[in-house]
């Protein structure tokens, strides 16, 4: 196992400690939130789904974790679904203990991630990682755009979601100085 | 030359019979860079273990394109309904993306280096966040240079207004794609496209049977579910009718991994070619898939390998191709390798010393749970929505493929298996 994939296991392992009941779309987005808003260097490889933000590599490294034994994964049925909730398991000590340095270089940011994004559903969750990619491509075409102008182009891969509501996930992403891309509207210039 | 942009085509398919083109595909398949795919082969050097893997990716474009076509009419078919309600389709706008939708099938792999996979070890590195470009890169990239015309100047495109970068973007996943994004998991997903095709066609053309599934059955079951509470958006899945075959697409990749693409034999090919590869190429990297990086990497195709290959330029490993002396296994860890079988590779690999030339990992999960667990619709289940891993004990109980596999020179064989033994009875 190389040093980059101990980590990334051990990561995955905190994450689960640190988040009761932790479904699998929030392992990802708190994943995708590490490497791109904290510069945690996990080395995932995101692209863009409707789902939002996805690297089917969190998922292998969630499979290896889990037959590891650092972490058990559960199927929750619903009405009208089903989910996912990830714990610790009984060797989550060991399989941490395998990127031990990662994570206490990383502490804070694990537990930043948790605070800001751990009590959102898997659907604000899909959508707040979907406005921070947005945001992200457009700052690396060196497009300026507003709130606004930001919130519609997240519309446009995500029309199920009224577009009042994405402006106000915009806009509380904009509070919490996440996004890179924005200007001031065309008025406050 | 002008045609009449209305006019159809039809090419020979092995798999799926006659493949169905217009003159706007046509134009595009003409195009260099695509004709190129006819010089790099699907499985790299698999033919010095099956003879008859010698088929390209231009014929699995093809089919990739053919069978994304009728897994989108499926879900049109089926679940119009959904489509229409969460993501605002129209008639008009299911046409349209019936289009892009066959394009990025046709052209998700034009960005492939020589002998497909084998040589992507030799991608050069990002220069942002250290990970490797990979093939979807250069395919994106070709898309947007070489391919743009021929995409974005037929008459047909009158009626769409396609870029260039709508294509990139649905391979690529870039919100430039918009709502189109949701047919992404058609091109790339643990149900795609790309895999229905690739597991009948290589198993039609190595001669096993281990990657057959139902085809027609699966494609079939294919629809749109709608939102649910875990899921903001409609996700392509599958009647409850079909899950047997979307079972068996799982199994058949299962069984083409383990006695295919990760025999012991072609993975030593893999080995030989990555090192011969890595004398060829400037620098032992591909050029970047950018400006005129991109026109040089286009220049790298299976005849030019083996044409430099047959001049006895690329060395030790060159030979090793052309003379078929490959590395041999020594060890191979089980599949699923536990921390005692991780101890024994250690000591074999300590036993063995300097006799191991190479250690190839055999890393491939075969089935995702989570936002790509295929959700499968039942009329009488409660609740009505479950994902196959619940369906199927199979593949519930499926885990990551994470095995290990020691090689040493044929010469030296002897002299290896001799400190094995000793290196055992010394436990």
């Amino acid at each position: 196992m190389s040093d980059n994939q101990s980590a990334r296991l051990a990561t995955l392992v905190a994450l689960a400690e640190k988040q009761p009941r932790l479904g699998r779309t929030a392992v990802m987005k708190l994943c995708y939130f590490l490497q791109t808003l904290r510069k945690v260097p996990l080395g995932y490889r995101f692209t863009l789904y409707s789902y939002g933000p996805f690297d089917a590599s969190v998922l292998s490294d969630l499979s290896s974790a889990e037959a590891l034994g650092g972490v058990e994964s559960k199927t929750v049925l619903y009405s009208g679904g089903y989910g996912y909730e990830i714990s610790p398991a009984g060797r989550s000590r060991s399989v941490k203990s395998l990127g031990s340095g990662f994570i206490k270089k990383h502490a804070s940011d694990l537990q930043w991630v948790v605070e800001q994004f751990g009590n959102f559903g898997s659907a604000d969750l899909e959508l707040l990682s979907t406005i921070v990619y947005v945001d992200r491509e457009s700052a690396q075409a060196k497009a300026r755009r507003t709130p606004d102008e930001l919130a519609e182009k997240v519309h446009e891969v995500k029309p199920h979601f009224n577009q009042p509501y994405v402006r106000q996930k915009v806009a509380q992403l904009q509070e919490l100085k996440m996004l890179r891309s924005l200007r001031a509207t065309s008025g406050n210039r | 030359m002008t045609t009449d942009p209305h006019r159809k085509y039809e090419i020979r398919c092995p798999v799926h019979g006659f493949i169905q083109i217009d003159d706007w595909e046509r134009q595009i398949i003409d195009q260099p860079a695509f004709q190129r795919l006819r010089r790099i082969r699907q499985l790299a050097f698999t033919d010095l273990l099956y003879p008859a893997a010698m088929h390209t990716r231009f014929e699995h474009s093809l089919g990739v394109m053919h069978v994304a076509s009728l897994v989108y009419d499926s879900i049109v078919q089926k679940s119009r309904e959904v489509l229409e309600e969460h993501l605002t389709y129209t008639k008009e706008g299911l046409d349209r993306d019936r289009r892009l939708v066959r394009l990025a099938a046709l052209l998700h792999d034009v960005g492939h280096a020589p002998f497909s996979h084998s040589s992507e070890d030799l991608f050069p590195d990002r220069e942002r966040g250290g990970k490797k470009f990979a093939h979807d890169d250069y395919s994106a990239a070709i898309i947007r240079t070489e391919l743009r015309s021929a995409i974005e100047d037929h008459p047909l495109n009158e009626n769409t207004g396609f870029d260039a970068d709508n294509v990139a973007a649905l391979i690529e996943g870039s919100a430039a794609a918009k709502r189109a994004l949701f047919w992404r998991d058609l091109i790339n997903g643990q149900m795609d496209a790309d895999r229905m095709d690739y597991l009948i066609r290589d198993s039609h053309h190595i001669g096993v049977q281990y990657g057959k599934f139902d085809l027609s059955r699966l494609i079939s079951s294919v629809i749109a579910i709608a939102p649910d509470r875990e899921n903001s958006q409609p996700r392509p899945g599958i009647e409850e009718g079909g899950w047997h075959a979307a079972e068996a697409l799982v199994l058949a990749r299962y069984f083409m991994f383990t006695q295919v693409y990760f025999h012991k034999t072609r993975v030593a090919y893999d080995i030989h070619l990555r090192e011969a590869m890595k004398t060829l190429l400037p620098g032992g990297r591909f050029p970047k898939p950018t400006g005129t990086e991109l026109k040089e990497f286009l220049k790298w195709d299976d005849w030019r390998v083996l044409g430099l290959i047959g001049k006895g330029k690329a060395g030790e490993h060159g030979r090793r191709i052309i003379e078929r002396n490959h590395y041999r296994e020594i060890h191979h860890t089980p599949e699923v390798c536990s921390d005692k079988d991780l101890r024994e590779l250690k000591a074999k690999r300590i036993s063995l010393g300097n006799l191991v030339v190479a250690e190839e990992p055999a890393k491939k999960s075969w089935y995702k749970t989570g936002n790509t667990d295929i959700p499968v619709l039942s009329k009488v289940r409660r609740p009505q929505v479950q994902p196959l891993s619940r369906y199927s004990m199979a593949i519930e109980g499926m885990k990551e493929n994470n095995q290990v596999l020691l090689y040493v020179d044929g010469a030296d064989s002897e002299e290896a298996e001799k400190r094995i033994r000793k290196g055992r009875q010394q436990k």
